[in-house]
């Protein structure tokens, strides 16, 4: 045991994701070797982060306004609509600068095992903006797992019948990864959604 | 260095540390085994697919002090097609919790280990049968033990008159034995019941529409009352 207030720092830090005991007494002693204003910065981040963030009335993204900052631009395409599991993958996804549309955070996936079923996610929120806002493309980018993908096959399940076009990232080769290193059920994906050069 | 080889189905993950993943599996030999899979959350990681839920996979283990490390995984059997149908990925999750509840760790489960493979090689071959989640849970629960009598009073052995089914007596009563707590059977209820265990999950009797429903909701009721856990899987999607 440290003294309280490092002890009381560390079980703190111990508790964020990814982050063990010895990885949180490492920061925490950081921290205490720094510079007071650098501490003092972090903390602020964390409590400015946590009074202005929230999450964005259209499309739960994070953002610290009404709506997120991709459904206030008026250059994107609303009538495509890209749903993922958490708010982290809007941001992967823009990066790829490949889309143009807007965004819908489910908050999760589908998980009958662990009791997650389609009532403990944003989908009514998302059948809810299919109409007002002239959806004719959802492109689902769950995640390539088990749980990602009964929950693709769930949405495209209640989203067609509406007269949606349903689409689902490819899954494939990771680009610079061997090919010899391809489980079967990635490399079967790859060779069924296999496009013509 | 300890390595050990070992076969098993993948029952669920979960995240572990940074990039790592817990693998729970259900070798036929060992029981439950929960392995660690270093990076496999990692897009390019070399165990790729290998390791989610429903895949059959051989694998090297490193053992441990508390979790064995995953070295190599090859796969036994994936089932593609089962992955790929919303109905079939449902009922495998029921499957799959059921084996989940009942195997220990640290103990063999060779029938719990075969009935999830028929299982899971039923959804993967033939068409969904509307039965398939029942038959399985009657089978499930012949395994550990605790099937319903449906042929002969669970109370007295008597083999008449029996359209009543109780949860805590085990099964079906005679006009004798009933409680008052008792269900009353719909006619034929008991005799589909008893042809969903007598066949193999592969090739179930003709579905029935009405009784079906009676018998997916009794069997339901039956299992959980007597693992004393709710199915979380079957009510993640009641909507
Ligand atoms: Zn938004
Ligand atoms: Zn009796």
């Amino acid at each position: 045991m440290f003294e309280a207030p490092v002890q009381k720092l560390i079980d703190e830090l111990a508790r964020l994701p990814g982050i063990g005991q010895k990885s949180a007494q490492r920061i925490a002693f950081h921290l205490l070797h720094v510079e007071e204003t650098d501490a003092r910065r972090l903390a602020e981040a964390v409590v400015e982060m946590r009074e202005r963030v929230r999450l964005c009335a259209r499309c739960f993204n994070v953002t610290d306004s009404e709506e997120c900052s991709i459904c206030r631009d008026l250059r994107r395409d609303p009538s495509a609509i890209c749903v993922v599991e958490r708010a982290q993958d809007v941001v992967v996804v823009e990066r790829t600068h490949e889309f143009r549309g807007r965004y819908h955070v489910l908050g999760g996936a589908i998980s009958p095992i662990e009791g997650v079923g389609p009532e403990q996610l944003r989908l009514r929120e998302l059948i809810a903006r299919i109409e007002p806002e002239g959806v004719t493309e959802v492109i689902v980018a769950t995640n390539p797992t088990v749980e990602g993908d009964t929950t693709a096959l769930y949405l495209a399940r209640s989203l067609k019948p509406l007269g949606l076009t349903v689409t689902r990232l490819a899954s494939g080769l990771p680009v610079g990864g061997d090919l010899d290193y391809a489980d079967e059920l990635t490399l079967g994906r790859a060779l069924s959604g296999r496009r013509e050069m | 260095m300890a390595l050990r080889h070992d076969q098993g189905i993948v029952l669920r993950g979960y995240p572990f540390g940074e990039a790592d993943r817990v693998v729970v599996l259900l070798s036929p030999n060992h029981g439950k085994l929960r392995t660690v899979a270093k990076g496999v959350r990692k897009t390019k990681s070399r165990f790729g697919g290998r390791l989610e839920p429903f895949t059959h996979v051989d694998v090297v283990l490193y053992e441990g002090r508390n979790l064995d490390t995953v070295t190599q995984v090859s796969v036994i059997e994936a089932y593609p097609r089962l992955r790929g149908d919303l109905d079939k990925v449902l009922a495998a999750g029921t499957m799959v919790e059921v084996v989940d509840a009942v195997a220990q760790e640290n103990e063999g489960s060779h029938r719990a280990f075969l009935l999830l493979q028929r299982g899971l090689s039923a959804l993967e071959t033939g068409p969904l049968h509307d039965d398939i989640v029942p038959a399985y849970l009657l089978k499930a629960a012949e395994v550990v033990g605790i099937a319903p009598a449906l042929t002969a009073c669970a109370a007295c052995g008597s083999s008449d008159g029996l359209d009543r089914f109780s949860l805590s007596a085990g099964g079906v009563l005679c006009p004798q034995c009933r409680s008052g707590g008792a269900y009353a059977l719909r006619s034929g209820l008991v005799g589909y019941l008893a042809g969903l265990v007598a066949s193999d999950l592969s090739s179930l009797p003709p579905v029935d529409p009405v009784l079906s429903k009676d018998a997916a909701g009794l069997v339901r009721r039956f299992l959980e009352y007597h693992l004393d856990r709710l199915l979380a899987s079957l009510a993640a999607m009641d909507v």
